[in-house]
């Protein structure tokens, strides 16, 4: 029982991991929240359901088409909406929060239209499909999950540390005047950072869909304002910190409901940043309080 | 006779007026700094305290009300001072989160609260002042107006007047010392600080004068709808009041009023395309902040108009 509740914890965990993930890469180098992300892993999702339920295509194609719907998405998003904020005078911290407000509830509604209000159903082959290790029972699908989270988590790690690619963004994460003045194209850089965290919300998107065989257009809020809690939980802007935050919600959730009581799930993660807040503001691995913006 | 005196129109003058109360709530600590995303759930404890007490000891209304704007008003303080700690979007985040768990407690406090289902059969402010120009003998037939009609007008006026009265204490506050302090603190809170100023104090101060609007406000929604659910406290009705303030011109408070009702109005306006009107929203939202990101009316809109029509003096 512990320990199948920690496997559910983990796998949870794991996916708020990754968009967490998102945010955190977005925050990182632009200063802002990206208040679209939620949205924006939901449409992933919804590609998910549709190539895989409708259209019948194998998983890993669906996983091929929702990262390239939600990494369009992301370019569209910095071209319209971050760019044109973006070095003008006197737009103030509120202006990008705002837009990206405005870019979610344009997705939701938008799917809301497209797609219906209910719950839709995320079939896969192996969904019901688990295996016994003594008196623990293991689905294949949560072994997915962790697996593509790790490779994801680990893969973004090297990738930051590195590549060029991966040092530019964080010379443009660390001073983005000073890394165009040493020849960094931070405009381009700009454009990949919310094209990775869109498609890594993509990908969250279709886990999560496997994970709780269910998409709904208002999924999106849940899970975003979870991962917002997480960036904070875990330090803004900081790559460990989501990762660490997302399987410490994931583990508290899985055994809040276990154990305790459930109806209290989703506000554990704001109890947790509003402790984090008054202890410790800088989050768990935040290095220092950032400058408010 | 008087049929212009529409009850839909009146009842949608209503929410104008309660959502300029929110705006304004949203106005007060930006006005000092402060984005706060709290107001759905000062809003909420206001709007259930009132309505527990009206439904459950049988108090005034008036009194009720007062009793929620109030303790939202203490929770202010109490949120505010470790909140100090936090700036911009990590206020603004721990605000929301605030929101939420209430939220939360709201739908699972069930024995108090009857959960999500939401409390029924809130004391109307209408029909209590129905009831008290009764007492004094008036009908509302004596001036041609049914009864409906009449308790419509009644609390649209009665949320007017309470309008009036907020909008105009803010902006009497705003060019006092403590409105300067606000602004002082907004630009700079360390040269702020070193000026003398009771940073501590007035950030505090701001925050509850936020806290105890949105309670004020949520309190006079319960007894204008009758019926309230921790759903019309969620994170949707946060960023809701958060746009009025930012679309109108968070620099000035007529931004907030404007936005207000610009944007109450617009989903009726926009009934006939009805199932894309929030879609429309969301895309005038992003234009609006790629073509003017302080908003609708800023000081040099505002300028303007005062430099045409001299002889009226405008609002700051």
């Amino acid at each position: 029982m512990l320990l199948e509740q920690l496997i559910n914890g983990i796998t949870l965990g794991s996916i708020y991991a990754i968009v967490a993930l998102g945010f955190t890469l977005v925050f990182g180098v632009l200063g802002i929240i990206n208040m679209a992300h939620g949205e924006i892993f939901m449409v992933g999702a919804f590609v998910g359901v549709m190539t895989t339920g409708v259209l019948g295509w194998p998983l890993w194609l669906a996983f091929a088409a929702s990262i390239v719907v939600t990494s369009i998405l992301g370019y569209l998003l910095e071209r319209m909406t971050l760019r044109p904020l973006r070095g003008k005078k006197g737009v103030s911290h509120l202006a990008p929060l705002i837009s990206t407000i405005g870019v979610s509830i344009l997705l939701e509604n938008l799917s809301h239209h497209i797609f219906g209000a209910g719950n839709k159903p995320f079939r896969t082959e192996f969904a019901e499909i688990s295996i016994e290790i003594g008196q623990v029972t293991v689905y294949i699908v949560q072994i997915v999950i962790f697996a593509i989270s790790i490779i994801l988590m680990i893969g973004l790690s090297i990738w930051l540390s590195k590549t060029k690619a991966g040092k530019a963004l964080r010379a443009t994460a660390e001073n983005l005047e000073t890394a165009s003045i040493l020849g960094v194209d931070t405009k381009k850089i700009i454009t990949l950072t919310v094209i990775i965290a869109s498609a890594m919300g993509g990908i969250a998107g279709i886990l999560v869909g496997m994970a709780f065989n269910s998409v709904s257009p208002q999924m999106g809020l849940a899970i975003g304002l979870k991962g917002l809690a997480i960036i904070i939980l875990g330090g803004m802007g900081n790559v460990k910190g989501a990762m660490v935050g997302g399987l410490l919600l994931g583990l508290s959730e899985t055994f809040l409901v276990a154990y305790g009581d459930s109806g209290y799930r989703d506000a554990i993660a704001f109890i947790m940043i509003i402790l984090i807040l008054l202890l410790r503001p800088q989050g768990i691995f935040g290095s220092k309080m950032a400058e408010g913006r | 006779m008087l049929d212009f005196i529409n009850p839909y129109y009146l009842q949608i003058g209503s929410f104008i007026l309660i959502n300029i109360l929110l705006a304004v709530s949203v106005y007060v600590p930006l006005s000092s700094g402060q984005l706060s995303l709290g107001s759905a759930g000062f809003m909420g404890i206001g709007a259930y305290t009132s309505a527990l007490l009206t439904i459950n000891f049988d108090l005034p209304i008036f009194l009720g009300v007062l009793a929620g704007a109030c303790l939202a008003g203490i929770l202010g303080i109490i949120v505010g001072l470790p909140s100090l700690r936090l700036t911009g979007v990590y206020l603004a985040i721990a605000t929301l989160g605030l929101g939420e768990v209430i939220r939360v407690i709201f739908v699972n406090w069930e024995s108090l609260t009857r959960g999500s289902i939401g409390l029924t059969g809130v004391p109307q402010i209408g029909r209590e002042l129905l009831n008290l120009v009764r007492g004094f003998g008036f009908e509302p037939s004596m001036i041609g107006l049914k009864n409906n009609q009449f308790v419509f007008l009644l609390v649209f006026i009665l949320l007017f007047l309470i309008v009036l009265a907020t909008i105009w204490f803010v902006v009497r506050q705003q060019n006092s010392r403590v409105g300067r302090s606000f602004s002082s603190i907004q630009m700079d809170e360390k040269a702020a600080e070193s000026m003398g100023i009771n940073i501590m104090y007035f950030k505090v101060l701001s925050f509850a004068q936020g806290a105890f609007l949105a309670g004020l406000a949520g309190a006079l929604f319960a007894h204008v709808m009758g019926y309230i659910s921790p759903s019309d406290f969620s994170y949707h009705r946060a960023v809701e009041i958060l746009i009025f303030t930012v679309f109108g011109g968070s620099e000035v408070i007529i931004g907030s009023v404007f936005g207000a009702i610009f944007l109450t109005l617009m989903p009726e306006l926009l009934r006939f395309v009805s199932e894309y009107r929030y879609i429309i929203y969301g895309i005038m939202l992003v234009i609006l902040m790629a073509v003017r990101p302080q908003g609708i009316l800023d000081i040099h809109l505002l300028g303007r108009f005062k430099g045409i029509k001299r002889s009226k003096g405008g609002m700051r």
